[in-house]
């Protein structure tokens, strides 16, 4: 049995240009949350007794005669209050924590993440120059992945194929990430930079293996077949390993996004949006552009010797 | 070049054994199933082994090899053990170019001494350089009290000069002794008057060693206790179980004292005491307040160093020099208190007390104390810390709770096994009996890797394992398991081309190897570079999964290929669906 994935390929173009739209139309309008350790600020926790649990409300009034910058009040499960505000020095932070100790004095101070605008810079630095050695990693491994030239699709035209699906996961993961951030005030910092790249490193594999199929069939193809027909079968042959291998790690991104806890959820759901569209993309997107690609330079789409 | 011919010849047997050459059915026959034979000896061996370390409670029907297997732990994290990790900039712009490095270890040494005075487990204090920004990183690890901790460290280092206070300050004493009595005098009314002793003692004792015991202090024969304590102790007049009617006043306090019961005769004879302490001091207990400050302080010196003049003549001495208000303000002190003693603390401790021979005018003085060198280049370097404290600012702050620490401990825990057993059950279900086989090897590969975790604990390259390496942990088992799906998927392909179990086995080794290969480099491609990416939550992902990706390559392509060579039979091949699923496939038209 085979499926007739590439022959339908403008089915999953039109719904991946909508999405990929809808992403770019996000990240533009909403901006992505960043976190503290991207603009500086304190991320506090606190817990009161139990007889002492105040509202939102009444902890941003409290904390209105300190004027503190982008105050965030988010009340968490078992008593506790969440405060995330710029600042730019430790004072700050013991002002805030004397507030709360003036609502309830036997306030615990459960976690408490201070970043100051020093350090804030510097992580953007390393973040920039580890996505930047990143990208050129990934690049380089491309470029080394497709060395040997296979006519009649060349090297370079293989690579285009497989950085625009990644462009196409990443863009997409960045935009559910600006919706999140929107709506639900999630942000993001260094972490999802390195789910990013994590998700780069993963899923390119899954575009090279198909690629690779294509290149081997296409080697034994006899003149005039059709290059959609080798592509598509390419394709159904790699299918069942590539969304194995995609399953195995989507299963435990899972177990960590329900059960891993607050601290590691949203990395792991970048990891999961990220690895979910990069197997679709290896699917549906990078072969088809393959076909393409090949059709606009050879409108007969027969394979020839 | 040596090494890296090494290198590629150990990346060639990799390679070759992981492809399934120069293993099973090749050269000679009985060779062969030796060789298989000790492979899957060494497995099991390996899989024995890395349980125990990894899990020593496997053995718990023999409690001493359990017991010394849990003496490897694994580190974790400040943010799973809860804890704080402070990092402050240390402005040196005051500070002489060529003494900088001095300085800020002189920092560093301070503020350490105030952590190790705080009693945490393991605090590490360390300099770090950040572009042109000088840090001083400081973890305590399992902290209670932050704000606390914080404020001991951001003191500066404090050294100032005092003098003996007035009779006030023996007044202070004499009245806090007294209060203390009348304190005692009271609860030991209430233990006459029938109240529980050992619940008082939890209250009101002020003896941390015996308060949590109820007061009790344990079996211990005559001689042991101060000279008024031993008397009534083992005296005539008291008996087991009684109080004694009276306090009993000693160097320490005023004891209420209860004879618990006793054993033993003659020279064995031990009693045991209970006892609740309201303690009293003398001045000397309180060198703050025998002495009162005199305004001259670590600001006001310009020069400690060891006076080496005077080795030989007798021991080294420590020359003081002052500024010009420190002069005057000496002058002024010592002439106050010539054949007394000033006192000099550092951070409110006493670390000298010279007596003044006579005024001094210059600006200099000597501390002559039977120093010996090493002392007296200690002494000195505790005056600098005092003198040239580096002004240090908080520019980052991760603190944990150690409830939140070990609560997000074990929900990591719990979403890894549960990740492990979902994997698993996919695993099985698809790849029937070779998908057990992947199961056991990806077992292996979790025992394997917590192993590592808790021997590198013993080696200068201690693993920490934090909130986000156990997210690179568990990222790291679906990931471990793609090799086997890429080899048994190769299986299945070249079964449906009608090889034999055998030959398709060994094809799918083989043809599977260079995608695993490219696979796992291509992630680690990534990892690598992450972890010199800034963050500890970004470098704990990356080296843990860099860490799996590499194990991952030995447990899910070598071990899986030896237990199948040793495991293989005949009737795999009159059954090859209990191996794995059947794939049809179409004949290529083309």
């Amino acid at each position: 049995m085979q499926l007739n994935i590439i022959q339908k390929r403008k089915y999953t173009y039109a719904f991946s240009i909508l999405v990929t739209g809808a992403a770019i139309a996000c990240i533009i309008l909403y901006g992505l949350r960043l976190g503290i350790d991207f603009k500086g600020g304190t991320l506090m926790e606190v817990r009161f007794a139990e007889t002492a649990v105040p509202t939102a409300d009444i902890v941003r009034e409290k904390l209105s005669a300190i004027e503190l910058q982008s105050l965030l009040v988010q009340p968490t499960a078992e008593r506790g209050m969440l405060l995330r505000y710029l600042a730019s020095d430790e004072t700050t932070n013991d002002q805030v924590l004397a507030v709360m100790e003036d609502i309830d004095p036997t306030v615990e101070q459960l976690r408490v993440d201070f970043i100051g605008a020093s350090v804030s810079n510097q992580m953007k630095r390393q973040a920039f120059t580890g996505t930047f050695l990143a990208l050129l990693g990934i690049a380089l491994y491309i470029a080394w992945a497709f060395r040997r030239v296979a006519y009649p699709v060349t090297s370079w035209e293989y690579g285009a194929g497989a950085i625009i699906a990644l462009a196409h996961d990443i863009i997409i993961t960045v935009g559910i990430f600006s919706v999140l951030g929107h709506f639900y005030g999630i942000e993001v910092g260094v972490p999802f930079i390195a789910a990013l790249l994590t998700i780069l490193g993963y899923s390119v594999n899954d575009t090279i293996v198909v690629y690779d199929r294509v290149r081997e069939n296409l080697l034994r193809a006899r003149t005039g077949t059709d290059f959609e027909v080798i592509v598509n079968r390419s394709l159904n042959e790699t299918l069942v390993r590539s969304v194995n291998t995609s399953l195995t790690v989507i299963i435990v991104l899972i177990a960590v996004v329900i059960l891993g806890g607050e601290s590691v959820r949203w990395f792991a759901v970048a990891l999961l949006v990220g690895v979910g569209f990069g197997t679709y993309s290896s699917i549906f997107i990078a072969s088809a552009l393959l076909v393409t690609r090949f059709k606009m330079k050879f409108p007969d789409a027969l394979v020839k010797k | 070049m040596a090494f890296l011919f090494e290198k590629a010849s150990f990346l060639e047997k990799i390679s070759r054994l992981a492809q399934g050459r120069n293993v099973a059915y090749t050269g000679g026959y009985m060779n062969a199933i030796k060789r298989i034979r000790y492979q899957f000896a060494g497995v099991v061996l390996l899989a024995l082994v890395s349980s125990l370390i990894a899990y020593p409670k496997i053995v718990f029907f023999a409690p001493p090899i359990e017991r010394f297997f849990e003496q490897a732990k694994i580190n974790l994290g400040l943010d799973l053990q809860g804890g704080i990790h402070l990092e402050y900039a240390a402005d040196t712009s005051d500070v002489d170019e060529a003494k900088q490095d001095e300085a800020l270890q002189a920092a560093v040494d301070v503020i350490e001494r105030r952590v190790n005075a705080f009693g945490v487990g393991e605090p590490v204090v360390q300099l770090s350089r950040s572009g042109d920004e000088n840090r001083i990183i400081v973890e305590l690890p399992g902290i209670k009290d932050i704000e606390e901790a914080k404020k001991l460290i951001k003191e500066t280092p404090f050294l100032e000069f005092r003098e003996l206070a007035g009779p006030e300050a023996q007044a202070e004493i004499d009245t806090y002794n007294a209060q203390s009595k009348e304190a005692a005098t009271k609860i030991l009314d209430n233990v006459l008057g029938g109240s529980d002793f050992a619940e008082l003692a939890m209250v009101w004792s002020q003896d941390p060693g015996s308060k949590e015991n109820g007061g009790a202090l344990g079996f211990a024969k005559k001689g042991a206790y101060v000279p008024e304590f031993d008397a009534v102790a083992f005296g005539p007049d008291i008996a087991s179980g009684a109080v004694h009617p009276t306090l009993v006043e000693t160097t320490f306090g005023f004891h209420i004292l209860k004879k618990l019961e006793e054993r033993g005769e003659g020279e064995e004879r031990e009693v045991s005491i209970a006892h609740i302490l309201f303690p009293k001091y003398s001045l000397d207990d309180a060198p703050q307040l025998k002495y009162k400050t005199t305004g001259l302080t670590g600001k006001n010196l310009t020069e400690v160093f060891v006076d080496y003049q005077s080795q030989g003549i007798g021991s080294p001495q420590i020359a003081l020099r002052f500024d010009e208000e420190g002069t005057k303000l000496f002058a002024d002190i010592t002439s106050r208190n010539v054949g007394k003693p000033v006192a000099i603390f550092l951070d409110g401790q006493v670390v000298s007390q010279p007596t003044v021979q006579a005024e001094i005018v210059n600006g200099q003085a000597v501390i002559t104390s039977n120093f010996t060198l090493a002392e007296a280049n200690a002494e000195v370097k505790r005056f600098n810390e005092g003198a040239l404290p580096v002004p240090i600012t908080l520019v980052s702050q991760q603190s944990i709770d150690a409830s939140l620490g070990k609560s997000a401990l074990d929900q990591s825990i719990r979403a890894g096994i549960i990740g492990l057993m979902a994997v698993s059950v996919f695993m099985l279900l698809f790849y029937r009996f070779l998908g057990l086989i992947a199961v056991l090897a990806l077992l292996l590969y979790s025992a394997m890797l917590l192993a590592l975790f808790k021997l590198s604990v013993f080696t200068p390259f201690p693993i920490t394992l934090t909130l986000s390496g156990i997210a690179g942990f568990i990222l790291s088992i679906g990931i471990a398991v793609d090799a086997n799906v890429l080899i048994f998927e190769r299986t299945r392909e070249e079964l449906s081309f009608g090889k034999t179990m055998r030959k398709a086995l060994q094809e799918g080794f083989r043809r599977a190897w260079p995608s695993i290969r490219d696979g796992h480099l291509s992630t680690l491609i990534t990892t690598v570079i992450l972890m010199g990416m800034g963050t500890g939550f970004v470098k704990g992902f990356a080296l843990i999964l860099s860490l799996g990706v590499l194990l991952s390559l030995f447990t899910a392509v070598v071990l899986v290929r030896i237990m199948v060579n040793f495991l293989f039979a005949d009737w795999m091949e009159r059954h090859p669906w209990i191996l794995v699923t059947p794939k049809k496939i179409d004949t290529p038209k083309d």
